[in-house]
Order: C-alpha cells, then sequence, then structure tokens
C-alpha cells in the first residue's frame, strides 16, 4: 500500500466537502475492491474519505410502490431485509449471491453500483429494474448511469446516496459464478411490471446491458421456451482463457431461462 | 498371502485418536516463519523482472534515497561478488549415452539477464517492509528485450530463443529406462497398438503459509540463523550449503510449524540466499514475507509434463509392451527435486499396475521462460498413472472392451509379488486384483448403465472411470532415519526427529506408535521436529515422497524398544537382579525374582534415559483403485462428482483418521488439477496470466464432490516392523485418471486434457455435437 491520510466524514456534506477539496481522494464504504486495489498498489489516493458512518446513506424502506435503500447499506443487511424479501425477493437473493460472508459483511450497494465491475450483480439489478440512483447533486435513470467497464455516469465530487426500486410484479436473478473469482461470468436478472419485460444481463459483457430480444420475447410468453429460439449476440462479449464469447453467450441465455422458470414457478 | 485388515498391533490406533497438533494449531498458538521475529530486524522486498527474457542494460537507484528507513540496495553484481551463483542439484545420474546433465548457474539475483517474468532483478532493504516496497519501485531498469518461449516443443525447436549460453537448444538433458528395441519389435507385431498424448498440466501447489523467511548472520562462525518453512531441517542445511559453498554446520535452521509443502517447500529458493548476503553485510537479521501474487510467480511450479503413451496390445487384448516418451518443461533453471524426480520416479513405475514384457521410457528436459518446475504431490508418479491409466482406457475404448476387463487381464498377479519389472525395480507386495475387484463391487460398476439412463432423463450426461494405481515411496537420500527417545523425572517422553510435518499429523502419528511401544498414554508423548540443537548431530530424511511414516514412523517404534532395553539394564540394579530378570509393561519395570519395581519417571530421575533408534527402509509400493463417477450439466459444463471410491492398499495403518485425511487431501488435490488448477503464461509475452485465486481455480468445499468413500486393502510391506507404507501422495496419483477416464467416458471422447472447466467441457460437448 502506498500511505494516504484517512478522515472520517460525520455528514453527507462533509463528505461532500472533503471529496471537492481533494482532487485524488476516494470514497471508502465498505472497501471490497478499494482496499485490495490499495494492498496490490494499483491505486494511490491521496486520501480516504471514510463514508461508513454516514446517517444519511443507511435505512431501507418500501413506499408507494417503491424500494429504498440506503447506498450505505451492506450485502448482508439488503440479503436478511425483511422488507426487501417481501417487496423483491429477488434483490434480497441476489444479494446473498456477491463474493463470500466476509464481502458481504463489509461490501456496500452505492459501492458495488459507483464501481460498475462488469462482472458485480447489482447493476443487473438496478439496470432491470429500472431503479433510480439518487446522488448527492441528482437522480440519475439506471439506463443512463452505467456506462461500461467501471465506467458511471457520476461526476466529479458525486457520491451516490440512496437507490429507489420501483417494485415490479415479479423479478428472478440466475447467476453463473466464474470458477476462479466467484463473479458472475453471466448473470441474468428479469423483471416482470405492468410495463413490460426488462432483462439485465451482467459479467458476460464489457458492462451490464439489456437483452432486448429477450425482453420482447418474454413479454409475449413468459416461458423458458420463449428465448430457446434466441441468442445473445456474442460479438462485443468478453472473452478470455476462461471462456470464449460464445460460451459466455450461451451462460447468459441458460441463466435467463433458469431465471424465466424460477420466476414463473417453474 | 499376507493380509489382513486393521491389525491389531495398535492399540490406540483404533480408538481414533483425535490430533494432538489440533488445539495448539486451531487455537492460533502454531508458530510459522512469518511468527519469527527480531528486535533490530530489517526487511527485504524483491523488484522482479516484469518481462519473460530480456538483457539487463542497467539498473538505477539513485532515487531509492527519497525513501526513509532504506539502508541498501542489491543486485547482480553483489550475487557475483558473494559467489552464491549455483543453487544445489540433485540430478547427479547419467542420462542417455552417459550424458551428464548441463545445470544452468542460478544466481540469487540475476546477472546481467533475466529469464521469466518473476526473476529477481534487486532486492532493496529497509527498516519497514512498507518503506522497503516504495523503494522498489523507485528502481528504474533498462531492459533490451529478447524473444521468449514459454512453450516447452517450441523451445527444442531448431533456431528457438536460447535462455543459457551454455545449453544450446534449451536442453539440458536427456534420459533413457528399460529398451527400445524390445518395445519397437512388440509394438510392430502387435495385434492393437493405442497411441496417446497427455497433457500433465503446470499447476502451483498454493499452502496456506506463503513463503517467509527471518535470517541471521551468525558472527560466531560465519554462518546463517534461518527460519523458514521447509520439508525438513536437514534437507534445506544441505542446499544453503550447495548455494553458499560453506559447510552444512555453519546453518542453524530452525522451524517449528509450516503451514503444506507439497514438494514446493523442499527447495532453498534464491531469496533467502540474496538476505543472506544482506544480513551479512548489515549485520542484522532480515526478514521477508512473500505476497500472494510473488507465490504464483515464484514459489516452484508443480508438474508440466508432455507424455506420449504408446502402448501395444497381443490379440487376446493382452500388453505386450508400453514406450513412454515424455517432455519435462522445467522452466528457466533447474530446480534441486524437479528434473531427477521426474525422471526417476516415472522410470521405476513405468509399467503401472500391469505385467508388461517391454518396456521403454524416453525422458526429455526442456528450459522456457517460465517459473522452474519442482516436485510437487507425487513427483512424476502422478504423472505416469495418468498417461497408463488413460491410454488404458482409450485402448479398451478402441476396442470396444470394459476397461474393467481390459485391466483384469493384465494385472501383475498376486503370486508374482515381488515383481521385478522390465526396468528394473521391484514391487514388493500389492493384491491388485482382488484390490480391483472390491472396488468394483462397492462402486457397483456394472450398475453404472442404469444410473446413467437417470442422469439422461435430468437431461445430464453420466460417466465412470476407473484407475488402478502402484507406486514407489518411503525410500530416501540419507543413508538412515533416527529418532531420539529421552524420559524425564515426570515421566514424560520427548522424541525428537529431522522429519517436518507440513499437516502430516507428525505429533500425533508418531506419538501413537510410541505409546504403543510403551504402554502409555499418547498425552505423556512429545514429539519436536527439527530442534536446531538436534539435527546438527541426527541423520534423517525430510518429509518428501511419502517417507515419513516408513521411515521416522517406523523409528519411532524401533528407538522406542531400544528405550525399554536400555532402561532393563539401568532398572536391574535398582531392582537387584541381572537385565535378563527385568520385564517391562506399561511405564514399569518388574521383577518377578526380587518382586520390586521402578517406574519409567523413577528410574529417570535417577539415571539418564535416551536413546537414538535408526532404521534404514526401501521404497514401499502403496496402491490402490479408484473410481469416480461424474455428472455434467450440458447446458453449463459444470460437473459435479456424483460418487468417488477408493480402495487402498498402504499396508499397516497407524492412524485411520490421519490415512483419511491423507487421502482425502490428495484426491482433492488431484481433482483440483483435473478441474481448474492451471498456470498459464501467454505464449507470446511470457506475462503469467493466472497470477492470483482470481483466475487460478482452486477447488471448494462443496463444488464438486458430492460424495467420497475410503477402503483399505492392505498387504502389509516387509520394508520395515511395522508393516506400513508410505501414502501422503497415493491419492494424487490415483485420482487424475479416475477423473479424466470418468470425463472422456461422459462425454463420449478419446481423450480430453485438463483442465477441465466448465467452459472447456462445454466447448468439447459442442464440438462432439458437430462431429455426430
Amino acid at each position: 500500500m502506498h500511505t494516504f491520510s484517512y478522515v472520517k466524514a460525520k455528514s453527507l456534506k462533509e463528505a461532500g466537502d472533503m471529496l471537492a477539496a481533494h482532487a485524488d481522494a476516494k470514497l471508502l464504504a465498505g472497501g471490497m475492491t478499494l482496499i485490495p486495489t490499495l494492498k496490490a498498489r494499483l491505486a494511490q489516493p491521496s486520501h480516504l474519505i471514510d463514508i461508513s458512518g454516514i446517517a444519511e446513506l443507511t435505512g431501507i424502506d418500501v413506499k408507494d410502490g417503491k424500494l429504498t435503500i440506503g447506498a450505505g447499506t451492506k450485502h448482508v443487511e439488503v440479503a436478511r431485509s425483511a422488507v426487501v424479501k417481501k417487496a423483491i425477493p429477488a434483490l434480497a437473493y441476489l444479494a446473498n449471491q456477491i463474493g463470500d460472508p466476509q464481502v458481504r459483511n463489509r461490501g456496500t450497494i452505492g459501492g458495488s453500483l459507483a464501481n460498475n465491475d462488469p462482472a458485480a450483480d447489482y447493476p443487473s439489478a438496478a439496470l432491470a429494474v429500472g431503479a433510480t440512483i439518487v446522488t448527492n447533486k441528482r437522480e440519475i435513470a439506471a439506463d443512463d448511469f452505467f456506462q461500461g467497464m467501471f465506467s458511471t455516469a457520476l461526476g466529479t465530487g458525486e457520491m451516490i446516496v440512496k437507490i429507489v426500486f420501483p417494485v415490479p410484479a415479479k423479478a428472478a436473478y440466475e447467476k453463473f459464478p466464474h470458477p476462479a473469482s466467484g463473479y458472475a461470468m453471466a448473470g441474468s436478472f428479469i423483471s416482470q411490471t405492468a410495463k413490460g419485460v426488462r432483462v439485465a444481463i451482467t459479467g458476460a459483457g464489457p458492462g451490464v446491458f439489456r437483452w432486448k430480444e429477450a425482453e420482447a420475447a418474454l413479454g409475449k410468453k413468459m416461458n423458458a421456451a420463449a428465448v430457446e429460439g434466441i441468442n445473445v449476440d456474442s460479438t462485443d462479449l468478453n472473452e478470455d482463457m476462461h471462456g470464449t464469447r460464445e460460451y459466455r453467450a450461451n451462460l447468459a441465455k441458460v441463466m435467463t431461462k433458469r431465471a424465466v422458470a424460477k420466476l414463473s414457478g417453474k | 498371502m499376507d493380509q489382513h485388515h486393521h491389525s491389531q498391533l495398535f492399540e490406540v490406533g483404533g480408538a481414533q485418536v483425535s490430533r494432538l497438533e489440533d488445539v495448539r494449531l486451531i487455537t492460533g498458538n502454531g508458530k510459522y516463519s512469518s511468527d519469527w521475529n527480531a528486535p533490530d530486524q530489517l526487511h527485504a522486498c524483491f523488484l522482479r523482472s516484469d518481462r519473460a527474457h530480456a538483457r539487463i542494460v542497467s539498473i538505477n537507484y539513485e532515487k531509492v534515497g527519497q525513501i526513509k528507513g532504506v539502508v541498501g540496495v542489491y543486485t547482480g553484481d553483489d550475487a557475483k561478488a558473494s559467489g552464491y551463483l549455483r543453487s544445489a542439484n540433485f540430478l547427479t545420474f547419467a542420462g542417455k549415452g552417459g550424458m551428464k546433465a548441463k545445470v544452468p548457474d542460478r544466481p540469487c539475483i540475476a546477472i546481467g539477464k533475466v529469464r521469466f517474468v518473476g526473476d529477481i532483478v534487486a532486492m532493496v532493504i529497509a527498516e519497514s517492509h512498507l518503506a522497503a516496497q516504495d523503494a522498489c519501485e523507485l528502481i528504474e531498469v533498462t531492459y533490451d528485450d529478447l524473444p521468449a518461449v514459454i512453450d516447452p516443443v517450441a523451445a527444442l525447436a531448431p533456431g528457438a530463443p536460447q535462455l543459457h549460453d551454455e545449453i544450446p537448444g534449451n536442453a539440458p538433458f536427456e534420459a533413457e529406462t528399460g529398451d527400445e528395441a524390445s518395445v519397437t519389435d512388440a509394438i510392430s507385431k502387435a495385434a492393437h497398438v493405442t497411441k496417446l498424448t497427455v497433457d500433465c498440466t503446470r499447476v502451483t501447489a498454493s499452502p496456506m503459509e506463503p513463503r517467509a523467511a527471518l535470517i541471521e548472520f551468525d558472527a560466531t562462525n560465519g554462518g546463517y540463523i534461518v527460519h523458514t518453512p521447509s520439508q525438513g531441517v536437514n534437507m534445506t542445511r544441505r542446499q544453503f550449503a550447495g548455494y553458499t559453498n560453506l559447510a552444512e554446520d555453519k546453518f542453524r535452521v530452525d522451524i517449528q510449524d509450516v503451514g503444506g509443502g507439497f514438494g514446493q517447500r523442499s527447495t532453498v529458493y534464491p531469496e533467502y540466499i540474496s538476505m543472506m548476503i544482506a544480513a551479512k553485510a548489515l549485520q542484522r537479521p532480515i526478514k521477508w514475507v512473500s505476497t500472494r501474487t510473488e507465490s504464483f510467480l515464484s514459489d516452484t511450479h508443480g508438474r508440466g509434463n508432455i507424455i506420449t503413451a504408446t502402448l501395444a496390445l497381443d490379440k487376446n487384448a493382452q500388453f505386450t509392451g508400453l514406450r513412454i516418451d515424455w517432455l519435462t518443461d522445467m522452466g528457466a533453471f533447474l530446480s534441486p527435486t524437479g528434473p531427477v524426480s521426474h525422471i526417476r520416479n516415472p522410470s521405476t513405475c513405468l509399467n503401472g499396475v500391469y505385467k508388461i514384457p517391454a518396456l521403454y521410457g524416453h525422458f526429455t528436459v526442456a528450459l522456457t521462460n517460465t517459473m522452474l518446475v519442482a516436485a510437487y504431490r507425487g513427483a512424476g508418479r502422478p504423472d505416469i498413472a495418468y498417461a497408463i491409466e488413460r491410454v488404458v482406457d482409450a485402448a479398451a475404448l478402441e476396442l470396444k472392451m470394459d476397461p474393467a476387463d481390459l485391466r483384469r487381464r493384465n494385472y501383475i498377479p498376486a503370486n508374482e509379488f515381488p515383481y521385478k519389472t522390465a526396468t528394473g525395480s521391484t514391487y514388493e507386495c500389492a493384491d491388485l486384483p482382488g484390490l480391483s475387484a472390491k472396488a468394483l463391487a462397492l462402486a457397483d460398476w456394472s450398475g453404472f448403465e442404469a444410473r446413467k439412463a437417470a442422469s439422461a432423463k435430468k437431461g445430464k450426461l453420466r460417466g465412470i472411470g476407473m484407475s488402478t494405481v502402484i507406486e514407489n515411496t518411503g525410500a530416501g537420500m540419507y543413508p538412515k532415519d533416527e529418532i531420539e527417545i529421552s524420559v524425564d523425572a515426570k515421566g514424560l517422553v520427548t522424541a525428537h526427529s529431522v522429519a517436518q510435518s507440513q499437516g502430516q499429523s507428525h505429533e500425533t502419528t508418531f506419538a501413537m506408535v510410541i505409546s504403543n511401544a510403551l504402554g502409555i498414554p499418547v498425552e505423556r508423548i512429545k514429539i519436536r521436529q527439527g530442534d536446531p540443537d538436534k539435527a546438527t548431530t541426527m541423520i534423517g530424511n525430510h518429509s518428501g515422497g511419502s517417507r515419513t511414516m516408513v521411515g521416522a514412523g517406523t523409528v519411532c517404534h524401533i528407538a522406542a524398544n531400544k528405550l525399554i532395553d536400555a532402561g532393563k539394564s539401568l532398572a536391574a540394579e535398582d531392582l537387584g537382579v541381572e537385565p535378563s530378570q527385568v520385564t517391562y509393561s506399561k511405564g514399569e519395570f518388574s521383577s518377578k525374582q526380587s518382586k520390586k519395581k521402578i517406574t519409567l519417571a523413577q528410574l529417570a530421575t535417577k539415571k539418564t534415559l535416551c536413546v537414538r533408534g535408526e532404521g534404514t527402509f526401501l521404497s514401499t509400493f502403496p496402491n490402490g483403485c479408484h473410481i469416480a463417477e461424474v455428472e455434467i450439466d450440458p447446458e453449463t459444463g459444470v460437473t459435479d462428482i456424483a460418487s468417488y471410491l477408493s480402495v487402498d492398499d498402504c499396508g499397516h495403518v497407524v492412524s485411520h483418521t490421519v490415512v483419511e485425511g491423507q487421502m482425502h487431501g490428495a484426491v482433492v488435490q488431484g481433482l483440483g488439477q483435473v478441474f481448474g488448477e492451471h498456470i498459464v503464461y501467454d505464449k507470446q509475452s511470457g506475462q503469467m496470466l493466472t497470477a492470483s485465486f482470481g483466475d487460478y481455480i482452486m477447488p471448494r468445499a462443496g463444488q464438486h464432490l458430492k460424495s467420497m468413500r475410503m477402503e483399505e486393502h492392505a498387504t502389509m510391506s516387509k520394508v520395515g516392523p511395522l508393516g506400513i507404507k508410505g501414502m501422503g501422495e497415493s491419492g494424487c496419483t490415483a485420482s487424475l485418471g479416475a477423473l479424466v477416464n470418468a470425463m472422456s467416458n461422459a462425454l463420449g471422447v478419446k481423450h480430453v486434457d485438463m483442465p477441465l472447466t466448465p467452459a472447456k467441457v462445454w466447448k468439447t460437448i459442442q464440438q462432439t455435437k458437430a462431429i455426430n
């Protein structure tokens, strides 16, 4: 690790001021990506601004058909929350698939979304459900928020405060964990609302994306057979020693089929 | 036949003693290498090559002065000045046509040229680990890049980049065994010939304890005091001596707990030698703890063999000849244990479990721009067993025979043991047909088709595979194994050994052997391994090659009995009788004649009760038949091992708990290689693509193995008085073949190379679909 200054923010405003004051500062929430990056000496922030104690970033609440989760909420809290389990059980299920117990006890939903790791789980839920990312400056629709590998719409000095998920009629998530890292090699989140079906695929490509052909097919008929005849376009998917892009396209489809089966209770 | 189960020799053994070391280790009271500290220690950090092959034009470390606490920077110039340029090497036998191995220099810090990613370019010493790390990043190295060669076949091809000027063609050694003409003759006359090439992949051991060292210069004798993970003090001292040209007695190696060895901790590494230079120059202890990334880059790798097996069969499907062509990728230099174990061990077991009249093995060693390869659990024996068990299955497939039947026709019959192989080794004892029949019955081999149909109904592919293996274990490189046993005034027994547990439970099993001989509870027996004050005078092998229970473990029995004899002589005076009139039982000497008695503790208050027992042991031949059944999800390529059965013969078992633990660990280590573990270098750049657990696929609990059953079918060894056969590696040896045979069977292919990751399995299914 390189040396850095550690500061703890007591409020959202204080954190924002600190971010504005130090150009090379980084926010520290659960630290589940940041700390390993620092240990590998791959990042050299001047300051770490600890936001783990800020009250405005906590809380899980459902009102008027919307589930709101504070950015500082840990994966384990989402996984165990009775409110989440009732409103969007697939989201609680997803949270319980992230990393291992140690990661789930530290990592936060805001940290995961802000990092936008192409193999992270949460981005698929936010995109499929059509969540709104609320920052200290504005509200951003999930469709606009994710901008490819480790890239988001967040600007300088901007931090996520909470995430608002419109509660879908039904939702399901299925993931194929990478055999080494455990991250999603392909994960499919399906949500069904009055407005239609949305399918978001994580892990397989350079960033989370919607599989629109599957959305159309499943909009007509919500069963696994509906996606049997269509395929994820593999052209822009990831390819490495762990699998070809064709394999990842296949996994995206298989995970979608399994999510559909789960969603339709089959 | 001398065959019986669960001998009554050990009363304690039947009682399933829990491990005596467990409480210490699981409560955090173990003492591993990084737990050693000295008050005035400095810290080392190594700058490693970030390229596979390059000339070092210049090293500029002017900027390290910016970092507070930096004490020194050491480079190849210091290595040259020290003369620490050649590591020990055990490749001392003659090769093909009497050729001598060309062993390249391996300076402890690279001189003039780097040869693999991770090669040491410089060492920084600082007051803190952090300062040393910061300083390393400020060193500027100018390289002149050279083309690299990663693939061993490419390395031996004409025009390949040359790693060492003194080793033309990157070919340091070639060896052969058996008789080529007779095998060529058998192949030409065969009714059927099956030929198969298998890649026994490159992997790494990943012990939980990272490599570490605390090294101090000993001004009293000009030597060094060393704490580092090792598989045995004597072998480590010998290698230190070999590297530095100092006498062995200049090295005081003090080790307590070691968290995993697997052959990877048999090697003395250049980091330690570099640290000696600094420790001497600065007259302060130097400490270093490896990161996990450094472990991947710079801890010796294992396996790395491409093996072609050519099997000749007559019209009755009897094996008439076997030719093995073996290419071993040793990395950029020759490790002390790699080449010797990858040639000697397979030569000893070249025919596997089969009666084959004509045998020939040809071994070629290649150097590549990669980390060194050394012994790795089984060290050549899993590789040869894997090649043979695969080619036998491939032959069965081609001949449309039941693989179990083909094996049955060719096993060495039980009454032909001791069996002399066509390469000149002698297998001591085994009952292969009986062992295999038991395994087939327990695994319900004949009921497989019904289970396959049930799997097919669920949309799954099911396969079954067996592997019957035998291997040489136990013999060591030292002339004997010694154990010293003493008794103190409280009647507590202490036994010293120079063997070194890295997780093999010696503290329990040695104590059980002594407890049984002395008739006192195990709790009153303390085992101390690698005490540096004893190591300088005790002779004995390190723990590797499954040799410790055969050697040191058996000597515990011999030494305990010697202690009783010595005690009788000493007790005779107190009891007022002749030694022959003294009897010993359960910690007490007594005499019928004088009706007197004296306890071990009482005797120890008056007399010194201390003996050294010794023994010399030849190889033992553990063997086993393993049967795996796999179920594949064709949609994702994910494999479950639906059942895994092993029937093993490791002679007399001291602790069934410990043997089951070793077997379980070894099978899972094999499973790891079969389903995921793989060290991969980019073929062009030579960068390692698997330098973290994010890319290196370690097996996880519950991931593949759904059921495992372990049974025994023992034949007693006469190599030692206890009948023990060394079994720490045999599970690995059997599991590679059993699992890949099951996978090939499920996939309906002649062969598919490891690692069988979900992506590889899925791709194989797609290719098979396309062909059919």
